[in-house]
């Protein structure tokens, strides 16, 4: 449908295959600039996941003991109710008339709301909550199977702690950091109502473009090009992972 | 038995057969009407006042489909060769595409129902319900009914409020924003400068109680909307007003009920519209949910008729858009609207 068109005046597609609507998304930099938008925005989350997944998930492996199996409950709950539930919640908690924006009001920290919501701070806090789990999940299966004894034995040897981390847990732990990398960044990437939601309109991400072209505009073809787009570039990111674990794996 | 009961019996046997041929004449049990409207205070009193009667009279289920009139389009353009929905409320732009492309029955001009509808007004479809768009307001920020113009007041700039577009209250913006400098909605150059010198909107809201809790809260001070449900929820918003300007007047938007042309069930979905556009129907939007009514025969209570339009004075002061030509620009100004009005 992606290479059909609509004539002027009509909704009815006419299924003559044309490049019209590929030609638009490569020639108009706000297309362009939406793809790169919702590329930094996924690339971000995926870090800012990661950054969080690691000492989440060596906490849950070595320390967490008994209360492992509830704290793994908690990592998912986000996921498990949906991405609207979670996604109003977090307008209650970070909106201008919200619980973080009152609780500095009533601190006298603040005079004016912070801007929360509506701009990529908001939708990255949504991504990252949301999508946290798809990191912790494969970090924590990848440092369990690691030795209980890797740690200090190399500190015997004479390792510091940060080296350690660099140069045995981090290379170990690659095949779990990075299929939860694929995970967040795709999920991220094709995510749609946290950007709706928590950029109130103002943050136009791919996904965001392709809902206002075929549910407002309703122009069912070049929504099907946007999303054909979104499409190339999974595939892409899904054999980039695969040929990273491969690497990973051999090394 | 004496001579007046056998006569009760003899006019209740009668009764009874009439009644019995009057039903096997119009009994579409087994048959269900499919209709598509939007979900909440339409449906119930969609159910109400035109399912449930329908339902009794003919026998037949009604089913409602809920959702957005996006969605309905998507469904009717791609059902047009076996179409499950009979009856569909559409928007004011959507329904003279819809007769454009042959996907609804034309509205008959030799039924009581189309003649008793405002004239003009059954354009596409039929016309179900008439409101404004005029300004909802914090009565905090702004101590009068707010004009148009005084949307542009630099005190209150990036503190309106905006639908996301498009929509009837985008085009609606537009068409009034080139109306102050002299134009009108066919010069969009004219329309978009000026809808962008408002500077980027406070929010672009979903819902309208996120605008209510931030106009209460002194964050939003205007926003276009439209008439009807807001007027509604405002009874629950102490603070916030609802303005219908004069200079130009409220932008006239319309909600359309439309028979999908082929569908399974033609004479239901007719006679589900006729009941929709009684006067006993509208009268119900008008008193629950301020919509006004098409139909020129409805007579309201005061209240009701101080909040909704409803008398032809009110109906030719309301500002109409030029909707076929605004729904070819739609491609153009919506990636417009995203550079210029959201700067994106």
């Amino acid at each position: 449908m992606s290479i059909w068109s609509q004539p002027t005046g009509s909704l009815i597609v006419d299924p003559t295959p044309t490049i019209k609507n590929y030609a638009r998304i490569a020639g108009d930099g706000y297309y362009i600039r939406g793809l790169l938008r919702t590329l930094w925005l996924s690339l971000a989350t995926t870090a800012l996941a990661a950054l969080l997944a690691l000492p989440l998930s060596w906490w849950i492996v070595r320390r967490a003991g008994r209360f492992r199996g509830l704290i793994l409950t908690l990592v998912l709950i986000p996921m498990v109710c949906g991405a609207l539930l979670p996604t109003l919640g977090l307008m209650n908690l970070l909106g201008p008339l919200g619980v973080i924006n009152g609780t500095l009001k009533s601190l006298g920290l603040i005079d004016r709301s912070w801007k929360l919501l509506g701009n990529q701070t908001g939708i990255l806090i949504g991504l990252v909550h949301a999508f946290l789990p798809l990191m912790v999940l494969p970090l924590v299966s990848a440092l369990d199977r690691l030795p209980r004894d890797v740690e200090g034995a190399a500190m015997s040897l004479g390792a510091k702690r940060l080296q350690v981390w660099r140069r045995i847990i981090l290379p170990l732990s690659a095949p779990g950091l990075i299929a939860g990398s694929a995970l967040v960044f795709c999920a991220a990437l094709t995510s749609f109502v946290t950007p709706l939601l928590l950029g109130q309109g103002k943050v136009a991400t791919f996904a965001t473009m392709a809902y206002q072209q075929a549910s407002l505009v309703l122009d069912w073809p070049f929504a099907s090009a946007l999303a054909m787009v979104m499409l190339a570039i999974l595939a892409l990111i899904g054999t980039a992972a695969w040929g990273a674990q491969k690497w990973a794996a051999e090394t | 038995m004496n001579a007046t009961s056998r006569l009760t019996l003899t006019t209740a046997l009668t009764g009874f057969v009439l009644a019995a041929s009057a039903a096997s004449a119009q009994d579409f049990s087994g048959q269900t009407l499919v209709v598509g409207t939007w979900g909440g205070d339409i449906e119930r009193l969609l159910k109400e006042h035109a399912a449930a009667p329908l339902e009794a009279a003919t026998g037949a289920k009604v089913e409602f489909l809920l959702g957005g009139s996006g969605d309905r389009m998507a469904k009717i353009y791609a059902e047009r060769q076996n179409p499950t929905m009979d009856v569909t409320f559409q928007n004011i732009y959507e329904a003279p595409q819809l007769l454009a492309d042959d996907l609804v029955v034309a509205p008959d001009p030799e039924l009581d129902m189309y003649k008793n509808v405002w004239e003009g007004m059954n354009d596409g479809c039929y016309a179900m319900s008439l409101v404004g768009l005029g300004i909802a307001y914090s009565k905090d920020l702004v101590s009068e009914p707010p004009e148009w113009a005084d949307m542009w007041n630099p005190d209150y700039k990036g503190m309106i409020a905006m639908a996301p577009y498009p929509s009837s209250e985008g085009d609606g913006l537009l068409g009034v924003a080139a109306r102050l400098e002299g134009a009108d909605e066919h010069d969009a150059d004219v329309a978009f400068a000026k809808v962008a010198e408002l500077g980027e909107p406070a929010l672009t809201y979903t819902s309208l109680d996120e605008v209510f809790a931030l106009m209460e809260a002194g964050e939003v001070a205007m926003a276009p909307m439209i008439s009807g449900y807001v007027l509604a929820g405002l009874k629950e918003f102490p603070g916030i007003g609802f303005s219908f300007p004069s200079d130009p007047g409220p932008v006239l938007i319309r909600d359309m009920v439309c028979q999908v042309k082929d569908s399974p069930n033609p004479e239901l979905a007719q006679m589900f519209i006729e009941y929709a556009l009684s006067a006993e129907t509208q009268k119900a939007y008008a008193e629950e949910i301020y919509f006004g009514p098409t139909n020129s025969t409805v007579e309201l209570s005061e209240s009701a008729a101080a909040d909704t339009i409803n008398s032809p004075e009110e109906v030719d002061s309301l500002l109409a858009l030029d909707w076929p030509w605004l729904i070819e620009q739609r491609a153009d100004w919506t990636e417009r609207w995203n550079k210029d009005i959201m700067g994106q």
